[in-house]
């Protein structure tokens, strides 16, 4: 899916948890997330905490459609 | 560790007045065999039903598999489960052959569970087409996950490891027709010739991703999500200590009779000596993030380093996301220097065309496939329904979907809802092929 | 009977040689060159017709030949197309496996065709549903090449159990399927003896060779996300409660849009996960742990980006087939596109 919507030549940023197969499929701009049931918040950590979680992780990830990206890449994230 | 097991090969099963066993005839006291069924108060309903190889019959759902045992010596069956906690994998066993308990569903069926056929065209795709079944089949007042699509089947599961264990009591003190012995020494005290040969390890990655307990595959009652690679002897894998879980989706399942029977651990100790030193299996799992999947391999490579090994065989009981841990597995015991050969299933879709495995690295140059998750199976009505043909297609076994199932009886699936369709424990024939 | 067209360049059709391989489409009833030699390998089918094209009108003027000759078969009875075979020669194999390609996709019959491993058709065409038979360097193999291709189409029409591509004598295309050999050696017995072998230091034979995977070109980066609409697809399974579009839990095959505008955030009041892959109890208490429209929100009234686009799409990743993705992927795109959406955050469970 998200091959196909960059072909059309729309940048599209992938979050998910499991890297090696976004990378394996040939994704672009990736960010990661912290589980595959909970991409983007821990239901055992405190709603503050989720939220700051998904509201950073959100804003690495319009950083990352708005980067010039030579080769595939994993954007870092702090929390 | 020295087990013996005892087979009491089994000709045919019938219904009489006691449960006994003679001369391969098994018969079953129905009525004092489902007692043992309805000590739990949550089964409201049960029947037992006999089906043989042959059979014009098609069991759905099916839930699970075990293989008839009793021990006669050293621990008890399926420690941490239906008996006390006390280590397996010694002393005498006695096991009736050719023959399962299978428990099915009455009505309802999940995403876990599978179909079988008997006979017909829709027998080559799975092994226990090849078994006579008794079939317990029943219903349970599990309100909680009677709409759900993954259900624990808690109570149906542990009724099928009683009952199994209830009808080989019969042949407790009988003395079997042939006898295999499992021994394996301390890996410290094996004589140099067998200490010359390669040092091999069984990795399996049992299905263990979800988070809640009671969907996994239990090692010794444990849930299989909430450990880390550990180091088993191949005798506790074949006497009761792994029972199966009820979460993955069916033909990618290692029942607990596939545990028991596991195929893959009497091929390497029959090279055990030989060709290899068989030094033991490192019983790992498949995780839901990529943190837990990492570290779960480099545990593996760690043992297995250890150890001493220079050879593995990496088995995966799934596909999908789990295919990570599979591949991340390999590569770590490969870059230990490890030379490592995988065997999974495949989802290459209904069309053969989807990237086999959804996460691939070179360095997993060995690899052994046993199936197509997704390879549709058509087959033709079948005159005999155990169980309810209607829970394939109404709930969400991971093989059927809404229509699946004809109004003639005849069915549409993926091989996804076959029972342990692909045997990834290695009974599996099957294989695939380019076209 | 069943009935056949073979297709041929002008070389074989006897016209001439290269100073002939402008020459124009043509059908003639009945045979022409290799139609002969064909005709005698099949049974129960029909050679009716030869097509005969030359290979440079193929090469430089395609869309006129292909259009050409499909209208050659307008009105014809056809249950099976041949072409060939082309040996090494380059522009007759692209030529045949342009043909037998347009033939399969629009009539809906089998094509087959015959090259040798060196011509470039071979890799061009492949990977389509048409069956190209490994054939010889030159037309000195034209025998055994013909035999090949009529061998497999008289499995073909008789209905009869089809062979691995390596069996059968064809290039793979890439379609991996189960076989079921009945006294084939167990799945234990494959892996151990494959583990004994690598040990060894002898050759050993995967039974999953690494395929290639394709890359796509990285799209520009939005210039100025303070003014970018923003689109949110999953394919974690977030949907209504009552699903709507009924999408399947697993191996799906739908997707579905809904309306987001005037949302702050995904209620779990109104939505739910029903992919099947994974533990829902997370998603189903809080659905923006999937589908983070709360922390979007958020950037759009701080003015980070320009908009959140209005529809949320969705569909179910487990067991989904990459056909299929792929599929619900252009479609969903096309969308976005006309939308006048800049940019998509694609979140996965």
């Amino acid at each position: 899916m998200v091959k196909e919507i960059e072909k059309t030549g729309l940048p599209v940023v992938h979050m998910c948890n499991l890297v090696p197969i976004s990378l394996t499929v040939g994704t672009n701009r990736i960010v990661p997330t912290i589980s595959i049931p909970y991409p983007l918040g821990d239901p055992a950590a405190p709603q503050e905490e989720q939220w700051k979680l998904r509201y950073h992780r959100v804003g690495v990830a319009l950083d990352a459609l708005a980067a010039d990206v030579k080769e595939q890449t994993v954007f870092k994230v702090k929390i | 560790m020295r087990l013996e097991i005892g087979n009491f090969p089994v000709r045919e099963v019938r219904f009489g007045e006691t449960t006994a066993y003679s001369n391969g005839i098994l018969t079953i006291n129905k009525e004092e065999a489902l007692k043992v069924v309805m000590e739990d108060e949550h089964i409201t309903e049960a029947d037992l039903v006999i089906a043989c190889p042959g059979d014009p019959v098609r069991i759905v759902p099916v839930k699970e598999a075990i293989e008839p045992r009793v021990k006669v010596s050293g621990g008890t069956m399926f420690p941490g489960v239906t008996n006390e906690l006390v280590p397996v994998g010694w002393g005498r066993t006695h096991a009736l052959k050719g023959v399962d308990v299978l428990v099915v569903g009455k009505h309802w069926g999940g995403f876990q569970d599978g179909l079988i056929d008997m006979s017909g065209p829709g027998a080559k795709h799975t092994f226990y087409s090849s078994l006579k079944h008794i079939c317990l089949v029943a219903d349970t007042d599990e309100e909680f996950e009677r709409y759900e699509q993954q259900k624990k089947n808690h109570a149906l599961r542990w009724a099928g490891h009683r009952l199994a264990e209830y009808i080989a009591t019969c042949v407790k003190d009988l003395e079997p027709e042939t006898l295999e012995v499992y021994e394996l020494p301390p890996i410290t005290q094996r004589s140099p010739e067998v200490n010359a040969l390669p040092g091999v390890v069984y990795v399996m990655q049992l299905d263990s991703q979800m988070e809640e307990d009671g969907y996994n595959a239990l090692v010794y009652g444990w849930d299989s999500n909430h450990m880390l690679p550990t180091f088993m002897h191949p005798n506790e894998v074949l006497d009761g200590a792994i029972v199966s879980g009820s979460f993955m989706p069916c033909s990618s399942k290692f029942s607990t009779y596939c545990h028991q029977n596991n195929p893959t651990i009497k091929r390497l100790y029959q090279e055990h000596g030989k060709t290899i030193n068989f030094l033991g299996v490192i019983m790992s799992n498949l995780n839901v993030n990529l943190e837990e999947k990492t570290r779960s391999a480099l545990f593996v490579a760690q043992i297995a380093k250890s150890l001493g090994a220079v050879g593995a065989i990496v088995a995966e009981e799934g596909y999908g996301n789990p295919d990570v841990d599979f591949i991340k597995c390999i590569v770590a015991l490969e870059e230990a220097g490890i030379k490592t050969v995988g065997i999974t299933n495949e989802c290459t879709g209904r069309d053969g065309r989807s990237q086999p495995l959804v996460a691939l690295d070179e360095r997993a140059d060995a690899l052994v496939t046993t199936g197509n998750v997704s390879e549709l199976i058509e087959l033709p009505p079948m005159p005999i329904v155990i169980g309810e043909l209607e829970a394939l297609a109404r709930d969400g076994l991971s093989g059927g979907w809404e229509g699946c199932v004809r109004p003639d009886g005849s069915i549409i699936m993926e091989n996804n809802a076959m029972f342990c369709g692909d045997t990834i424990c290695g009974f599996s024939r099957k294989r695939m092929a380019e076209f | 009977m069943k009935k056949g067209i073979l297709y041929i360049n002008q070389f074989f059709g006897q016209i001439g040689g290269e100073e002939m391989a402008d020459y124009e489409p043509e059908i003639r009833e009945g045979l022409v060159g290799p139609a002969t030699f064909l005709q005698q390998q099949l049974k129960d089918i029909e050679i009716t017709h030869t097509i005969i094209c030359g290979d440079n009108f193929m090469g430089s003027r395609k869309e006129e030949a292909v259009q050409r000759i499909m209208g050659f078969l307008q009105d014809k009875e056809i249950d099976i197309f041949f072409a060939g075979p082309a040996f090494r020669a380059g522009r007759y194999g692209v030529a045949c496996g342009t043909i037998c390609h347009e033939v399969n996709q629009k009539l809906n019959i089998p094509a087959i065709t015959s090259m040798n491993e060196e011509n470039p058709g071979v890799e061009m065409f492949r990977y389509t549903d048409i069956y190209i038979f490994k054939g010889g360097k030159s037309a000195a193999q034209m025998k055994e090449d013909i035999k090949a291709m009529a061998r497999f189409a008289n499995k073909l029409v008789h209905g009869e159990p089809l062979l691995p591509a390596a069996e059968e004598g064809y290039f793979g295309r890439g379609k991996r399927h189960e076989i079921y050999p009945e006294d084939g050696p167990m799945a234990a017995d494959r892996v151990v003896d494959m583990l004994l072998k690598k040990l060894r230091g002898e050759p050993f034979q995967t039974e999953l060779p690494m395929p290639k995977t394709e890359r796509i070109p990285i799209a520009p980066p939005i210039k100025d996300l303070s003014r970018a609409t923003i689109a949110l697809v999953t394919s974690g399974g977030i949907v209504p409660h009552e699903n709507p579009d009924r999408i399947q839990s697993a191996s799906a095959t739908r997707w579905g849009k809904y309306d987001i505008a005037g949302m702050d955030s995904l209620s779990p009041e109104i939505f739910k996960t029903i992919h099947a892959g994974y533990d829902p109890n997370a998603a189903n208490e809080d659905p923006n742990r999937v589908v983070p429209l709360d922390a979007l929100r958020a950037y759009e009234k701080e003015g980070k980006i320009g908009k959140v686009y209005d529809y949320f799409y969705t569909t179910v990743g487990t067991g989904t087939t990459q056909g299929e993705a792929a599929r619900m992927g252009r479609e969903i795109a096309r969308e976005l596109l006309e939308a006048g959406v800049d940019g998509v955050i694609l979140t996965s469970t």
